[in-house]
């Protein structure tokens, strides 16, 4: 494998495999790698080098696995794990059971299950009660390893198994029961001899590695088919219950992410998978809880990840049974050891930075419950499924899909789930139920279905026929709404808004350090000073795109109306003057929250067809004839943009005019944006120019009204092909392009977005003629190659002409990469998304970096 | 038409049982052509609420008497027992599809991390060997019962050629969902409420794991 390639080029084979058996800590030594040790025999072999406490073991290498099938080997390794623990089987005061597991060289599903009976017969089983002091779980553990020696080992039919177990329901009576059936079926006996059943247990194991279901497994993982096991043979040093257990711990608490070792432990003579929710927590063991500290402080710089270890207590000590990195620790444990880290200079900067994918960053920033402090928590319940939600309780799949019909949302509440359940569930925007834990049919079904669910809220009680929900004291009716978040199982009183949470601190930390490392700036799509002041916390670095065309919608509808359908210059002039004066605060308020940032406002760009009143709802006749006159086929490729802009001359002046004013009065406080005025919908050099001429005269008559000669940068959206193709012209009137990539890839395809999504997309992707939708994942050749045209030709008419994009690929890691590699400015995104493109930012320049580096060498 | 049926005596069109027994069991049809539907919605068997059918009431308690056995039966001795071996499994399935849809810490599974979803694959197949032999000891005291190892068998195959959402889906007779079919006829051929079903399995459970 991979890694003898890495370490010394020599395969381990040239050492021949000895019939050794290796105890724990003496692989290495003996030049073992993984594919002879497996993952297991590596892992105890670092603990012991790092001084840790392992129990005592021994490993049999993979390529000699089959010789503990030997009753020889097998007693001289029960010999062995006798001398290394300091016990002998069958001692009536410190008794000594064997653990058999298997690793193979990588983590693997599908590995035989760990056989954790080995060395025990009928006649010894009353003298370990005793010291055990409690039978169910040995009888267990007795139950399942005859039960797979039998049918792997002994090759006794499995239903004979099967019917022996179903009918022998009581684990005593099923290892009876087990026995007896061995005896009728299998050629011998099942053994007294340790020994023998340690080397039968072998068997067993290999034979279920060769089973076909273990081959399919294989397959299935495009695993080799004949790849080897290692064996590991461990003590099981028997004690009294309360002094003995098996626990498991990893180092970081999974919410705060912080060093704080988080786990539980379990009382009884078992050393895996223990009997769900017996655990107690880790303070329980006493001065032990130091060294398992210890232990996982001392993993974790070795590893550089976050670890878990499973470890075993004996007369109140630990000893570690296993130990390694997380495989997929939780996001903040991740974040927060990268930070810690790097923060004591155990990694550098960078390397903490490339740790943390732009998509974790995006799940670090989940929606959640907006809460103030005011809410009233109803209750607290298991979080069953993630999201917040918030809707009107049902307490039916009939009222939930009555309700769901019109629009409402709705939460359904369910005090126990039955498949009459489903439907409404389906309906629902989240699921809440006071029955059933993480892991109920509820709970399965609401993740199914991708809906937030909080299961098992205490106290609750739904009673359908009087249409209320009881909990605790509170009594609701069907109809109240509540507000749950399914990633903490929390549900309250009421509607709470549901908004993307901001960044945690070591989160902050990593962006800072991103910030420093990328080259492409990161601005916000933001069309209010609320959204600004939103997206400026999150850290853009100023607005790329506000559009002005809600400024027109709501109460204004009517006056822009009354300047579209006009019947004289009057009346269209007292319209106007009204929404210069409305837009005029409008400006004022997003200035003010833009603070000295840069900001591109964009003149209106709204279909006409947003402006016009329904068929039948003009004021007047006329109006209405007016009206039918301008109605257009297809409004997205009609009177839009700069093309409105031309036939109402004075629109654009208008708001150019309140932009320029409201800049005015804004400098008049000390702050002073760094405007810039985008005409949009531009094909033409000449509708740039005309559009132009618009905004100097505005700029020309506030100055003249004001004395403020107002600085400003104009530019244009590249959001057709061909003001790509003509982008050397366009950059003659342009101090800045912003590549409008929705429009721009609708209208480089041919693509319909509304449409192609629906229709198109889906098929396209499962045929495989589209990885992902070049709405959401810019299409680096078509719509690219028309970009990177773009970008040339506009620098070769002016070098140092401002370039960004302003389409939701800006908020994609992937687009964002791309817009690095042309050297665009700067990127902007949806406000939720800026964190993100920080981050995808800073991971583009560092493979830049990194590949440089690279070639240099 | 409500009046009409509610005028009916107890007794069901023996056309109408099979249909208001499987529309109970599974909660909802979805797509049904209407001549499916219709008669069960004239005798006040069903609602159609938009794309779906569901079960009145008065389904739910047709069916309920139905499929309920006659107590202390020697059938329902026999049924019992299976019922009892099914539930430790029936824990363990809900916690494979969860182990599925969900990381140990909580954070849903994003299915990148082949030899997890492999290590869920293996405990399905454990599940799914488990729950072979008390099916096959339910079939022959349980009318149609073998219906079920043929749909999950199906399911299974489904998933295994990579559609993936024929483990947990609410939408297809998923693996999950044929499971909970499953559970609700064993509960109503028992008359066994939801609360004992609970309180049952919970003691199984802890017996079985020691």
């Amino acid at each position: 494998m991979s890694i003898t390639d890495r370490h010394s080029g020599i395969p381990a084979q040239t050492h021949a495999p000895s019939h050794a058996l290796v105890p724990y800590g003496q692989g290495r030594i003996r030049g073992l790698d993984a594919g002879e040790l497996g993952t297991h025999g590596i892992a105890m072999d670092r603990l012991v080098a790092l001084g840790l406490p392992v129990v005592p073991g021994l490993t049999v290498p993979a390529g000699s696995a089959a010789s503990l099938c030997e009753p020889g080997t097998a007693r001289t390794a029960l010999e062995l794990v006798e001398q290394l623990s300091g016990r002998r089987i069958g001692d009536r005061s410190r008794p000594l059971l064997l653990r058999l597991s298997a690793s193979a060289s990588t983590e693997v599903a599908g590995l035989p299950p760990e056989l954790a009976c080995i060395g025990i017969t009928p006649a010894d089983a009353d003298g370990l009660r005793a010291v055990i002091g409690r039978d169910e779980v040995l009888y267990e553990v007795w139950a399942a390893t005859v039960r797979m020696i039998a049918e792997y080992a002994l090759d006794v039919p499995a239903p004979e198994l099967d019917d022996a177990s179903l009918d022998a329901p009581d684990a005593r009576a099923r290892v009876d029961a087990l026995l007896s059936t061995v005896a009728r079926h299998a050629e011998r006996p099942y053994p007294d001899d340790p020994a023998e059943q340690l080397a039968l247990a072998a068997r067993a194991v290999l034979g279920r590695w060769a089973s076909p279901r273990a081959r399919r497994s294989r397959k299935a993982q495009r695993l080799p088919a004949e790849l080897g096991i290692a064996l590991h043979v461990q003590a099981v040093r028997i004690g009294p219950w309360d002094h003995s257990g098996f626990g498991t711990a990893v180092s970081r608490h999974p919410d705060s992410g912080r060093f704080s070792p988080q786990g539980s432990f379990f009382r009884g003579v078992r050393r895996s998978a223990p009997p769900p929710r017996t655990g107690e927590p880790l303070e329980k063991l006493g001065g032990s809880t130091a060294l398992l500290e210890h232990s996982l402080l001392t993993l974790e710089r070795h590893l550089h990840a976050p670890v878990t270890v499973d470890f075993e207590v004996r007369d109140g000590e630990i000893s570690l049974l296993a130990a390694s990195a997380q495989s997929r620790p939780p996001l903040r444990a991740a974040v927060c050891l990268a930070a810690d880290l790097a923060g004591d200079g155990a990694l550098d900067r960078d390397e903490a930075v490339r740790r943390i994918s732009p998509a974790q960053v995006q799940e670090l920033l989940h929606p959640q419950l907006r809460l103030t402090g005011g809410e009233q928590l109803l209750v607290k319940g298991l979080p069953a499924s993630p999201g917040a939600a918030t809707g009107a309780i049902v307490l039916s799949s009939e009222r939930a899909l009555e309700l769901a019909a019109d629009g409402t949302d709705v939460v359904l509440v369910a005090h126990e789930t039955t498949p009459g359940d489903v439907p409404g569930m389906l309906a629902a925007v989240a699921v809440l139920t006071g029955s059933g834990g993480i892991a109920s049919h509820a709970a399965v079904v609401a993740r199914g279905a991708g809906k937030p669910a909080v299961c098992g809220a205490e106290g609750l009680r739904a009673d359908r026929a009087a249409g209320t929900v009881r909990i605790g004291d509170r009594v609701l009716r069907e109809g109240d709404p509540v507000s749950l978040d399914g990633r903490t199982g929390a549900v309250y009183a009421g509607t709470l808004s549901v908004s993307v949470a901001g960044p945690p601190p070591e989160l902050s930390t990593l962006l800072e350090w991103a910030d420093g490392m990328r080259r492409l700036g990161v601005r916000a799509n933001a069309d209010t000073a609320a959204e600004v002041s939103t997206a400026i916390a999150l850290g853009a670095a100023g607005v790329g795109l506000c559009r002005t065309e809600h400024q027109f919608l709501g109460d204004r509808l009517p006056l822009i109306r009354r300047v579209i359908l006009a019947a004289d210059a009057a009346a269209r002039d007292e319209a106007l003057l009204a929404l210069e004066q409305a837009q005029h605060e409008d400006f004022k308020a997003l200035l003010t929250a833009v603070g000295n940032r840069p900001v591109t406002v964009r003149l209106l760009d709204a279909p006409l067809h947003e402006f016009l009143p329904a068929a039948g709802e003009a004021q007047d006749a006329a109006e209405e004839q007016r009206a039918a006159a301008l109605r257009e086929a297809n409004p997205m490729l009609g009177l839009r943009g700069v093309r409105l802009a031309l036939l109402h001359e004075r629109l654009y002046p208008a708001q150019a005019e309140a932009l320029f004013t409201a800049w005015a009065d804004v400098a008049a406080t000390g702050v002073r944006p760094e405007l810039e005025v985008m005409i949009p919908l531009v094909s033409l050099p000449e509708e740039l120019a005309a559009a132009a001429a618009y905004v100097r005269g505005a700029a020309e008559a506030v100055a003249a009204r004001t004395g403020v000669e107002v600085p400003y940068r104009l530019g244009t959206m590249i959001e057709t092909p061909r003001a790509a193709l003509l982008a050397g012209e366009l950059a003659e009137h342009a101090e800045f392009f912003s590549f409008g990539t929705n429009d721009l890839t609708q209208l480089t395809y041919g693509f319909s977005r509304d449409d192609v999504e629906r229709q198109v997309l889906a098929s396209y992707q499962e045929r495989g003629f589209l990885t992902a939708s070049p709405f959401a994942r810019l299409d680096p050749h078509g719509v690219g190659a028309l970009i990177a045209l773009a970008v040339e030709r506009a620098r070769s008419v002016r070098p140092d002409i401002k370039l960004g994009v302003c389409g939701e690929h800006g908020g994609d890691p992937e687009s964002i990469a791309f817009c690095d590699g042309l050297g665009l400015d700067y990127v902007s995104c949806s406000a939720h998304r800026v964190p993100v493109a920080r981050m995808a930012a800073a991971h583009s320049a560092l493979s830049e970096r990194r590949h440089d580096s690279g070639s240099a060498r | 038409m409500q009046s009409a049926a509610v005028g009916r005596t107890d007794a069901l069109d023996e056309t109408l049982t099979e249909a208001v027994v499987d529309l109970v069991l599974r909660g909802m049809w979805r797509g049904r052509p209407e001549a499916d539907h219709r008669p069960l919605v004239d005798a006040g068997l069903a609602m159609v609420k938009g794309p779906m059918v569901l079960p009145t009431e008065r389904a739910k308690a047709a069916a309920a008497q139905l499929l309920r056995i006659s107590a202390g039966s020697e059938q329902e001795q026999r049924i019992t027992a299976a019922y009892e071996a099914f539930l430790p499994v029936n824990r363990k399935i809900r916690e494979v599809c969860t182990a599925w849809q969900c990381r140990p810490d909580g954070t849903a599974n994003d299915h990148t991390d082949s030899v997890y979803d492999a290590e869920v694959r293996e405990s399905l197949e454990d599940v799914h060997e488990a729950i072979q032999p008390v099916l096959r000891r339910l079939e022959p005291v349980l009318a149609g019962s073998g219906r079920y190892i043929t749909a999950l068998d199906e399911a299974l195959d489904r998933f295994d050629d990579g559609a993936v959402q024929w483990l947990a889906s609410p939408l297809c007779d998923s693996y999950h969902t044929v499971w909970m079919r499953l559970h609700q006829e064993l509960l109503l051929v028992l008359g066994i409420s939801r609360a004992q079903d609970e309180a049952l399995e919970e003691e199984l459970v802890r017996r079985s794991r020691g």
